[in-house]
């Protein structure tokens, strides 16, 4: 676009926002019409709900939340929690993440997925991870499409009782989530109905991604770690 | 239409049957087409009109008992390697293995550290022509293709070995 196209646009945006919309209605090009008529718009928008970058995307039909959009999700969520469930919270709340006890998190995860205004209907992602210290970790991304928040809720388990209840039946995409998870980890999700290895063979052996795993020898009699020497 | 024709008188030609058979396996090897990862595209674009297996014979099967050479073509992994196995022993007599790409050479990126994957396809089936490259470039796998067929062609299948 041409300069002097960009400057009638924006003079006529400036008019518009001061009451002449006949200053855009006036131009005689429909593109640069049209144009006009968008970026006044946009400019509106930006005045209205201040110059947020999600502003752009939040339609007025989208219904708006009585808490600031200041406010950290993970804490205000967090918050909520623990009065739903008291005693569920593992630790102190964090601007990154809730950190929850695994007793009642299938509980927790109905209730997050179903109570009217939060409706966290997307589980984006299920992360393992080993801590060391024989500490292994279950991190879910959660996502609500209505409200657009974001929270990250955490479960640490000891690696001798490795067991979190599952959260299958809650959120369908779970499912292969939970088996890869089992399968790096061995963190088996109890109540999943069909937890097999979802990745390696069924008859592999260990959990390849925790911090002390050691790759076996053979694999139905195939050497399994490097065997051709003098390559490097 | 053919070069040869009205060349000749009517006569016998005489040519070593050994010759004849290694010379027109080695024309039409047709290759089972078993993708396992990034090179299989360069397989495609190899099989495919602009490089165009066909002209050297080699036809894309999607059977194993209709195959003559299997291009392994991608990471083997630890799962997969018994099927690869398994796949070759249903092929039928003659049978070839190119292995293209460095996964299938020697493990590529996860020789050392890959916990999972077959640190090269020749510990599992023997293997006639390396391609290396990652992913190799359809030029580098159609001479790759063009050695095993100079190799097929030195065959003498009838001759009894000696030693």
């Amino acid at each position: 676009m041409s300069k002097e196209r960009e400057k009638l646009i924006s003079d006529a945006v400036e008019k518009a926002i001061a009451g002449d919309m006949d200053a855009i209605n006036n131009i005689e090009d429909r593109v640069v019409r049209s144009k006009a008529k968008a970026a006044l718009a946009k400019a509106k928008r930006l005045q209205k709900d201040g110059s947020s970058p999600d502003a752009d995307l939040s339609g007025s039909d989208v219904p708006t939340v009585s808490n600031a959009p200041s406010e950290n999700p993970n804490r205000m969520f967090g918050d909520r929690i623990n009065q739903k469930f008291p005693g569920s919270l593992d630790g102190d709340l964090k601007d990154t993440h809730i950190q929850l006890k695994p007793d009642q998190w299938n509980d927790i995860a109905i209730w997050l997925k179903t109570e009217d205004d939060m409706l966290f209907d997307s589980l984006q992602c299920i992360t393992g991870m080993d801590m060391g210290e024989d500490i292994l970790e279950a991190r879910y991304n959660l996502h609500s499409m209505k409200y657009r928040f974001a929270i990250e809720i955490r479960i640490a388990i000891p690696k001798n009782k490795a067991e979190i209840p599952s959260i299958e039946q809650v959120w369908r995409i779970g499912d292969w989530f939970e088996r890869e998870t089992y399968d790096m980890y061995g963190i088996s999700f109890s109540g999943h109905t069909d937890l097999r290895r979802i990745l390696l063979p069924d008859d592999w052996e260990g959990w390849p991604l925790r911090k002390d795993y050691e790759v076996q020898e053979t694999y139905h009699g195939i050497v399994v770690p490097k065997v051709k020497e003098g390559w490097e | 239409m053919g070069l040869l024709e009205n060349k000749f008188n009517d006569n016998v030609i005489v040519a070593k049957l050994d010759k004849l058979m290694s010379w027109s396996r080695s024309t039409s090897p047709w290759f089972f087409q078993f993708g396992l990862a990034c090179c299989a595209i360069e397989m495609m674009a190899a099989a495919a009109s602009r490089h165009d297996l066909m002209r050297i014979g080699m036809i894309p099967r999607s059977s194993p008992r209709q195959a003559d050479v299997m291009i392994v073509a991608g990471t083997v992994t630890m799962k997969m390697a018994l099927r690869v196995k398994k796949l070759f022993e249903q092929m039928a007599d003659p049978k070839y293995v190119v292995a293209m790409g460095s996964c299938a050479t020697s493990g590529g990126p996860y020789w050392q550290h890959g916990y999972h994957v077959l640190k090269g396809v020749d510990i599992v089936v023997p293997v006639d022509v390396y391609v290396p490259g990652c992913p190799p470039r359809p030029e580098a796998l159609i001479e790759g293709l063009l050695k095993l067929q100079e190799q097929i062609l030195q065959e003498r299948p009838l001759t009894r070995k000696i030693g």
